[in-house]
């Protein structure tokens, strides 16, 4: 499914060079539920970035399903990413003037891949799998942190990617969201969706298949 | 219908209406813009169509003869030509009006043989009698001004040759061809050949106003068959003594005032440029704070194209709410406009109606526009890569302290801490900063150079009647001895000095101007000589001639020798000069009284009189006095006019490039004000964090209030100070090229200083109250609120 070949980044500081991945090699299998985990400032946001296709690596090669990221241009990419890659965020980044539907829906309107008349439908059936069908029709203002991943999340699989990358999940959530928040992620996988989640919680060991632990931009194990 | 609609075309609408109040200052600034520029065009449109439209309806003479006499045999033969439609005698001639014990006024009098049948150069009857019976008389509408009189008072009426007559004002007619009373301050009056009769003159008419059959519009055919008449008449044995074409099918008027409406749309662009700048400003805020959202978009697998069309949705919307808003606006302005240019030029509108093109190009870059000024910020907005955009988190997006300016900035205010704020924060967001000043900037060099003008027309004004020294001009019909006259002053109290010159039509090949006769030591005339020199007493074969015919003709060079017919008889003339007369209209020469009084020993036709007191009822007396002293040896004056007539006629016609230039400046200060309000608007939403910051380290509400408003007015005076810096040299050859173009002639510059400090009192009212609103929203925040705000 995903294919890392001696993957190096480094960014230009005013402060100098800053290495935050060092030749990188990973293979990830289709179906699989993946835990990055590592401190702050490790590389394990920059990793799945590159998975991606958010950042380009400084050397080496991303392959996801077959196709080579790192060659496409942004639009290509953009266009790639809306139909195989969906996001989660720490923040939840929900666009604050469209409701909970009409985020959900927004991944469908870029890509373009399921009819106009049946997006709202779909929005409504996945905020149904995540339980906040009810907030269909409300701004993400008037959503709980909780209520807001979920819609999140709803809005990462519009139009049913194979790969679901999240980034801190549930960094932002009380102990019990954050449950809830993983089962639903473990779910995913168990219906055949792969899922790298970058965090530094050690905890959720209890749901993933595999950890990948990466520190000063390489990995451990 | 909404499931229908895009999230994309959502968002754009939400976030329109989520930031409505801003929205609504930008969309206010460009309909301003648009406003006037639609008033504009919508009256030009409105106006040389109407213009047309009404004078064509008079049905025009195409040419006008100058004859000795015309009868009704001569009539008959002329219309036997098939090229000549129509062809209709009249009679011009000049007298002067009194009513009661008031002083003469300047009349021109309009003879017609039969009022129920004028085909060609109609009168409109407006109220009272038509037609005039015998010892009534009809005065033209515009003209009651002048004349101070309305319908059915009586009057004293004489012509130069005639005698005193009473006569009854029954009515009231437009005649839409002729040249405003109110600017030549001359009564026009229309009667009857009977009273004529009665007025002392000969029962004859002797002007023809023909009408060609054919090419209506084609002067070089009416040049041809007024030829022929010309011909005709001539063989008859009759003198045609000019022969005067106008320009075929339009308002004497029409070209000026498309000229002054072009202008005036042209800063209606001006305007929709400084608008432009707004939306400039705005957009890019705007994808300033939505970084991340942009950046969240392309995660999720919207491409550059895609997010763009969204802020392109918003600029689009705020050209048609523009457009909505400024259609009604500019019509209603149009209106205004339009009404006041009838009154203006003495016409009446029949029709607003405004044609579909105006509609359209006015729709089109209204919403063009907005786009236009979209396109940079928009598309730098989407460019930025999703990693940055995500890792942005709306929060210091300048590096303010990085360049050597900003540790420069960093100096400035000292101890005074407020201030020093003030100063370095209106800096953080230097492009926007740029735009507003250049917006504030603009509003305040129009307003200035507006000023200016307005002052430099005014001097020039000023120079222009302080060369003339005579208080009193008197016009002759007939040239009398200078002896007689001379008589009649030294009886007449008041007078210090007065002096006989000779004016006289002249031609040069076709085209004729007045050529004035004085004494070389004229101490009544001063000239500013631009080229060459002033006329010297040993001079009997020189010319000196004004800007106006220096520019009609270019043959009329100094040091040139030209053969100008002058009444009967040519002469050969070296021009020596060229003598500057700003706002003349006339092409005139100036020549030594010497070279008239050859023919016509001790002959004058005019008289220009210095007088003692130059207050009005001073003038008038000694008018009165001279009047009767004159009479009491056999002279009757045709016309005459003082100073202050004359100076009034001129600030007549320029008023109207006042009012322009005030409402236009107006126009332009909203807009920059708008503008301010905006950006200030924009620079307190992007540092709501900021004053989070200060208010949780002990910052009272009225501090922050303070700040804010302090930075706006940091603003508003270096605006004022770039205008300032700025204005003498742009209002210097603004006004040149708006004199230039509409008058002809170049203008005096003067500087108005206290223009400096209107628009320094305005600058700084407007920022103050523009920043004023968002700051006091931004005060009443809570520490919370405020800091959550990312």
């Amino acid at each position: 499914m995903i294919s890392i070949n001696h993957v190096s980044k480094t960014y230009e500081t005013p402060a100098g060079k800053f290495a935050a991945l060092k030749n990188i090699d990973l293979e990830i299998q289709a179906g699989q539920f993946v835990g990055i985990i590592g401190k702050s400032g490790s590389g394990k946001s920059t990793l799945l970035n590159m998975v991606a296709g958010i950042d380009r690596p400084s050397s080496g090669s991303v392959a996801v399903a077959g196709t080579d990221i790192h060659a496409l241009s942004e639009n290509k990419l953009a266009t790639w990413r809306g139909r195989n890659v969906g996001f989660v965020f720490q923040f939840f980044q929900l666009l604050p003037t469209l409701t909970a539907a009409e985020n959900v829906m927004l991944p469908m309107d870029f890509s373009k891949t399921i009819a106009l008349r049946e997006r709202r439908k779909r929005a409504v059936a996945l905020l149904a799998r995540v339980g906040v069908e009810r907030q269909a029709d409300k701004l993400p203002a008037t959503l709980s942190g909780g209520e807001q991943q979920r819609v999140a999340i709803a809005r990462a699989l519009a139009n049913e990617p194979p790969l679901v990358l999240a980034d801190e999940p549930t960094g932002n959530l009380d102990s019990v969201t954050a449950t809830e928040i993983l089962d639903l992620f473990r779910d995913m996988a168990n219906r055949g969706t792969t899922v790298i989640i970058a965090t530094h919680e050690a905890g959720i060991a209890r749901v993933i298949d595999r950890v990948i632990e990466i520190s000063d931009g390489t990995i451990l194990h | 219908m909404t499931s229908l609609m895009t999230t994309p075309w959502r968002k754009a609408i939400r976030d329109f209406w989520q930031e409505r109040a801003r929205t609504v200052l930008v969309v206010l600034a460009i309909a301003l813009g648009i406003s006037a520029f639609a008033a504009v065009l919508s009256s030009y449109a409105i106006l040389t169509r109407e213009l047309d439209r009404g004078y064509l309806a008079t049905n025009p003479a195409s040419a006008m003869l100058r004859v000795d006499s015309i009868d009704k045999d001569l009539v008959t033969e002329i219309l036997r030509n098939p090229e000549v439609s129509d062809a209709e005698p009249r009679r011009t001639i000049s007298g002067q009006l009194k009513a009661g014990p008031v002083q003469w006024r300047n009349l021109v009098l309009f003879v017609v043989e039969d009022y129920g049948n004028i085909r060609v150069s109609k009168l409109v009857p407006e109220r009272g009698a038509w037609p005039p019976a015998t010892g009534e008389m009809l005065i033209e509408r515009d003209a009651f001004q002048v004349a101070k009189l309305k319908i059915g008072d009586a009057v004293t009426v004489k012509t130069a040759n005639g005698v005193e007559q009473p006569l009854v004002i029954s009515g009231s007619v437009h005649d839409v061809g002729q040249a405003q009373a109110r600017m030549e301050n001359i009564v026009y009056g229309y009667i009857n050949l009977a009273t004529l009769v009665q007025l002392g003159e000969q029962p004859l008419l002797n002007q023809l106003n023909i009408l060609v059959a054919q090419n209506r519009f084609d002067k070089e055919h009416i040049r041809r068959v007024a030829g022929d008449v010309e011909q005709l008449i001539k063989s008859r044995g009759h003198e045609v003594q000019r022969v005067e074409i106008p320009q075929p099918g339009k308002h004497p008027h029409a070209a000026l005032t498309g000229m002054l409406l072009l202008a005036m749309s042209s800063f209606g662009l001006f305007v929709l440029v400084l608008s432009g700048i707004l939306v400039i400003n705005l957009l890019t805020a705007m994808m300033a704070s939505q970084v991340r959202q942009i950046g969240m978009m392309k995660a999720m697998g919207g491409t550059r194209w895609q997010i763009a069309r969204i802020y392109f949705a918003q600029a689009l919307f705020l050209g048609i709410a523009a457009v909505l808003v400024s259609i009604p606006l500019g019509i209603l302005g149009s209106r205004a406009l339009c009404r006041y240019m009838a009154m203006f030029l003495n016409f009446d509108i029949n029709s607003f109606a405004v044609p579909l093109w105006v509609y359209v190009l006015v729709a089109l870059i209204g919403v063009i526009a907005p786009l236009v000024a979209a396109a940079y910020p928009v598309w730098r907005g989407t460019a930025t890569p999703v990693r940055v955009a995500l890792s942005d988190f709306g929060l210091s997006q300048t590096n303010f302290g990085a360049s050597a300016f900003d540790r420069a900035l960093a100096r400035v205010g000292g101890t005074f801490r407020l201030i020093a704020f003030a100063i370095r924060n209106s800096f953080r967001r230097r492009a926007r900063l740029v735009l507003t000043l250049l917006t504030l900037a603009a509003a305040g060099l129009f307003f200035l150079s507006a000023l200016n003008i307005r002052a430099s027309m005014i001097n020039t004004l000023d120079h222009m009647f302080a060369a003339r020294k005579f208080d009193l001009s008197v016009f002759f019909a007939d040239p009398y001895e200078f002896e007689k006259i001379h008589k009649a002053i030294s009886k007449t109290p008041g007078v210090t000095r007065a002096e006989g010159w000779f004016a006289n039509e002249a031609s040069l090949g076709e085209r004729r101007f007045t050529v004035i006769a004085l004494p070389p030591d004229t101490q009544l005339q001063g000239f500013e000589i631009t080229e060459g020199r002033a006329l010297t007493l040993p001079d009997t074969d020189a010319i000196v001639i004004n800007n106006a015919l220096a520019g009609r003709e270019p043959k009329m060079r100094v040091g040139e020798t030209v053969v100008l017919r002058i009444g009967d008889e040519e002469s050969a003339l070296r021009v020596v000069g060229i003598a500057r007369e700003a706002f003349s209209p006339g092409a005139v020469g100036y020549v030594p009284l010497s070279l008239i009084q050859q023919r016509q020993p001790h002959m004058t036709n005019s008289l220009r009189i210095a007088l003692d007191n130059s207050d009005p009822d001073s003038i008038a007396s000694v008018k009165a006095e001279l009047d009767r002293n004159l009479e009491e040896q056999g002279i009757r004056a045709r016309g005459s006019s003082t100073k202050a007539e004359t100076r009034f006629a001129f600030d007549e016609h320029m008023l109207m490039i006042y009012v322009f230039l005030i409402v236009m400046s107006a126009i332009v200060g909203g807009v920059g004000g708008l503008g301010l309000m905006t950006t200030m608007s924009l620079n307190v939403l992007e540092r709501r964090r900021e004053m989070g910051v200060m208010r949780a380290l002990g910052a009272t509400p009225r501090i922050v209030c303070l700040m804010i408003v302090t930075e706006g007015v940091v603003i508003g005076i270096l605006s004022w100070t770039i205008a300032a810096l700025l204005a003498w040299p742009v209002s210097k050859s603004v006004g040149d090229l708006l004199v230039r173009m509409i008058l002809r002639s170049g203008v005096d510059f003067t500087f108005e200083p206290l223009g400096l400090l209107i628009w320094m009192l305005v600058s700084i009212g407007l920022s103050a109250v523009a920043s004023f609103l968002p700051a006091w929203r931004a005060s009443r925040e809570t520490v919370r609120e405020a800091l959550a705000y990312e």
